[in-house]
C-alpha cells in the first residue's frame, strides 16, 4: 500500500518523544536552554531525546551542543554546513529523530518550558498542537500586524490560528513522515497538515518574558509574510485544480476586454470614431490576449494534473479495517496502518 | 478470503447511521441468492457521528465486508475513488450510501457486465427528488456533458454504476469527476451501456451533496473534454485555441499596413499595436501547446496504455 508511509522503525524504540530544535540566527544560551526543556520534559516522566540541529555556521552554538553530547546527554546533534532555513532544519533533525512524538522547539525563549506539557497533552485528541502565545507582548502595530496576516491566512486555509510564528509545536510522527518542508514552510505547517486530513489543534500557553523582538520587522520580513500566503493560498486551493484559479481570472479579464473591444468596434461602426489612434485598442486587446493566455495556461496545469495523477491523491486514507476471519469467535484485527487506537 | 472475488461493492457514507446497517442488510440480501463470490467496501468519508463504530460492527459480523477510513470528510469522488483502489473484485458497483440506489439493481448490472459491457451506468428515469433544485439543473447538465463529452447517458450523477476493474483502475480520477467517470472513462473507449435502476426517495438522515457547483461543472467538463479528445495531441488542440488569435492579428496587421500605404499622413499605430499583440498571443499559445507535448510525454499516462485496456486481441492458434 502506498497511500500511508508505514512508520519507520525507531532507532532507539525506548525512546518517546524526539525533541527538535532547530538552531538559526535567533538564539540563546543552548546550555542554560537545554536544563530548562529537560526540566520541563523531566516533569512528564517520558523518555526524551534531544536533537539540535545547528543551521549554519554557528561555532558558539555548535561547540554548546558537542558539550551537551559529551556530556552524556541524551542529545543528537546535527551540524549542517551553511544556513538552510528552519524548514529543512526541522527535516534533518526528524532524519534523526526515533520518538513516536516529535515535539520542536524554538532555539530561543519563547514559551515558558514548563507549557510544553500542554502541548504533548492536547495530542490525546489531535495530530498536530500549535502553540499560541497568551497573554502576548507587544505594541498596537505589532498586533494590527499579526491580526491582518492571521485573518488572511485563516480565510484562505478555513482555520483560524493566532500564532503561526511560535516554534514549539507537538505532533505523532506520521504528520511529519508525510509532510515534506521546505523554505519557509514551517509556519504553514498547520495548513500542510489540515490539507493532509491531520487534525490540528490550537493551544494557549505563556509566553517567555525574554521573547522580545527589540529590532522590529524589515519590508524584506513582510514581503516573506505576504509570499507565505500566496504559497498557502496555491497549496490549499488550487494545487489539484489550476483550471479553477486560472480559469476564473482569465474569464474575467477576457470578458473585461472583450467589453472595451466591443464599445470601441461599436463607436467606429456607428458613430465613426477613428479607430487608429486609440490607445484603449491596445489596452482591450493585450486584457483579450492575456485572458486567453491565463485560460490556456491553466489547461496546460490541468494536463499535468491528469498525466500524472497516478501518484496524486485527493485523499488520505486513515486505515484500512477487516476482520479476514470474523464469525471465527472474533478473530484479530488486520489494520493496515495502525498507528492509533480506538 | 485470499480468493479474489468477483464482485466488489462500494458504498461511500458521511453521516449515515441510520442508513448503514439497512444498507449492509440490503445488499446481501440482493447478492446471496446470486451466488457470486463477493466483497463489500466501506467507504467512511470522515462521519462525525456513529458510522464508523457501526461499520466496525458490520465488519465483526461479515468477514465480506472491509472498511476503507478517511482521516477527514474529502467528498463523493474521493471516497469512490478510494474504495476503487482497495477493491479486489473483477467487477466494481458503486452505490450512495443512502438507500437512495436499490441492491436488487445490482443483478441487471451484472447481466450486463456479462454481455461484455466494459461500464454499465444506472439511468434513475423515475427520479425521487425536488424538481427546481435537483431535477432540472441535473438534466441540462447531463445534456451538456453528453454533447461535450460525446457519451450521450441520461443520467451522470446516479451513483449506482458498474465497472470492469481492469479499465476503471486506470482512469485518474480526481476533484469532482464522479459525474464523469463514464466520460473519463471514455478516453480508453470501453463499452457503455446505461439501464434503468429505481430510485428511492431519501428515508433517513440530510441530502449531503448539494447541486450548486454549476461553475465547477462546466470547468470539469472543459479539462475533460481536453484530455480526452487530445490526449496525443495538445499541440494541436492549442493551435486551434491560437486560431482566432492569428487570424485576428493578421487582419489587423493588414489593415494597419494597407491604412499607412493609402493616408501616410494619419496614424494608425493603435490598430498595428493590437496586432501585434494579438499575433504574439498566438505565438505564446503554440508554445504552451509545445510544453504540453513535452507534458504528455514525460507523463505516466500515455494513450496506448488507454487502448490496451479494453482492445480485444485475437490470434491464430499456431
Amino acid at each position: 500500500m502506498n497511500t500511508v508511509i508505514s512508520s519507520i522503525q525507531a532507532r532507539h524504540p525506548g525512546i518517546e518523544i524526539s525533541v527538535i530544535i532547530p538552531i538559526g540566527r535567533r538564539r540563546s544560551d543552548i546550555g542554560e536552554l537545554h536544563a530548562e526543556y529537560s526540566a520541563a520534559f523531566g516533569n512528564t516522566g517520558r523518555s526524551v531525546e534531544y536533537i539540535y540541529v545547528v543551521d549554519g555556521r554557528a561555532p558558539d552554538a555548535s561547540a554548546a551542543v558537542s558539550r551537551l553530547v559529551e556530556d552524556g546527554e541524551p542529545v543528537i546533534a546535527v551540524h549542517l554546513t551553511r544556513f538552510f532555513g528552519e524548514s529543512t532544519a526541522l527535516m534533518a533533525g526528524f532524519e534523526q529523530a526515533s520518538g513516536q512524538i516529535i515535539v520542536t522547539l524554538p532555539a530561543y525563549r519563547q514559551i515558558e518550558a514548563g507549557e510544553v506539557c500542554k502541548l504533548l497533552d492536547a495530542l490525546d485528541n489531535a495530530d498536530l498542537a500549535v502553540s499560541h502565545r497568551w497573554p502576548r507582548a507587544g505594541g498596537a502595530g505589532e498586533r494590527i500586524r499579526r491580526t491582518v496576516f492571521h485573518t488572511l491566512v485563516g480565510s484562505i486555509t478555513r482555520q483560524q490560528l493566532h500564532d503561526l510564528g511560535c516554534g514549539a509545536r507537538a505532533m505523532k510522527r506520521r504528520v511529519l513522515e508525510e509532510i515534506v518542508l521546505y523554505g519557509d514552510q514551517h509556519r504553514l505547517l498547520p495548513a500542510l497538515a489540515d490539507r493532509q486530513g491531520f487534525r490540528t489543534i490550537e493551544v494557549k500557553v505563556r509566553q517567555s518574558p525574554l521573547d522580545r523582538n527589540e529590532k522590529g520587522y524589515s519590508a524584506k520580513e513582510y514581503l516573506h509574510r505576504l509570499l507565505d500566503i500566496f504559497a498557502v493560498f496555491f497549496l490549499v486551493r488550487f494545487t489539484k485544480k489550476p483550471l479553477r484559479f486560472f480559469g476564473m481570472v482569465g474569464a474575467l479579464i477576457l470578458a473585461l476586454g472583450s467589453l472595451v473591444m466591443l464599445y470601441v468596434i461599436v463607436e467606429r461602426l456607428f458613430f465613426g470614431v477613428a479607430l487608429a489612434d486609440r490607445p484603449i485598442l491596445l489596452l482591450s486587446s493585450l486584457m483579450v490576449v492575456l485572458g486567453l493566455q491565463l485560460f490556456a495556461l491553466g489547461l496546460l496545469g490541468e494536463l499535468i494534473i491528469f498525466t500524472h495523477a497516478g501518484g496524486m491523491k485527493d485523499y488520505q486514507i486513515d486505515r484500512v479495517i477487516e476482520f479476514p476471519h470474523a464469525r471465527g469467535a472474533g478473530g484479530p484485527l488486520r489494520d493496515t496502518t495502525g498507528t492509533r487506537n480506538w | 478470503m485470499s480468493m479474489r472475488p468477483r464482485l466488489s461493492v462500494i458504498v461511500p457514507f458521511f453521516n449515515e447511521e441510520e442508513n448503514i446497517e439497512r444498507m449492509h442488510g440490503a445488499i446481501v440480501a440482493a447478492l446471496e441468492p446470486l451466488q457470486v463470490p463477493f466483497e463489500m467496501l466501506l467507504v467512511n468519508d470522515g462521519s462525525r457521528d456513529n458510522t464508523l463504530q457501526l461499520a466496525i460492527g458490520i465488519a465483526r459480523r461479515d468477514p465480506r465486508v472491509r472498511i476503507v477510513n478517511f482521516r477527514r470528510n474529502y467528498g463523493q469522488t474521493p471516497a469512490m475513488a478510494a474504495g476503487i483502489e482497495h477493491a479486489r473484485g473483477e467487477i466494481l458497483i458503486t452505490m450512495d450510501g443512502d438507500l437512495q440506489n436499490d441492491p436488487a439493481d445490482i443483478r441487471n448490472f451484472l447481466e450486463k457486465m456479462d454481455e461484455g459491457y466494459d461500464i454499465v451506468v444506472g439511468w434513475r428515469f423515475n427520479r425521487q427528488d425536488k424538481m427546481i433544485s435537483r431535477k432540472i439543473p441535473s438534466r441540462i447538465a447531463n445534456r451538456l456533458i453528453g454533447r461535450v463529452t460525446g457519451v450521450p447517458i441520461k443520467d451522470n450523477g446516479c451513483s449506482l454504476k458498474a465497472y470492469r476493474a481492469s479499465v476503471i483502475k486506470h482512469i485518474p480520477l480526481y476533484s469532482e469527476m464522479h459525474r464523469f467517470i463514464p466520460a473519463m472513462a471514455n478516453i480508453s473507449g470501453p463499452r457503455i451501456a446505461e439501464i434503468k435502476v429505481r430510485h428511492h426517495a431519501r428515508q433517513f438522515g440530510k441530502s449531503k451533496y448539494g447541486l450548486s457547483r454549476v461553475y465547477k461543472v462546466l470547468l470539469d467538463l472543459l479539462v475533460i473534454k481536453t484530455v480526452a479528445s487530445f490526449t496525443s495531441r495538445p499541440l494541436l488542440w492549442f493551435s486551434m485555441l491560437s486560431l482566432p488569435l492569428l487570424l485576428a492579428g493578421t487582419t489587423l496587421f493588414t489593415w494597419a499596413v494597407l491604412k499607412v500605404l493609402a493616408v501616410p499622413q494619419e496614424s494608425s499605430l493603435s490598430i498595428a499595436g493590437s496586432g501585434v499583440i494579438f499575433l504574439a498571443g498566438a505565438m505564446i499559445m503554440i508554445s504552451s501547446g509545445a510544453i504540453a507535448e513535452l507534458v504528455f510525454n514525460t507523463g505516466d499516462v500515455r494513450e496506448r496504455d488507454f487502448a490496451r485496456l479494453t482492445s480485444r486481441i485475437e490470434r491464430r492458434r499456431p
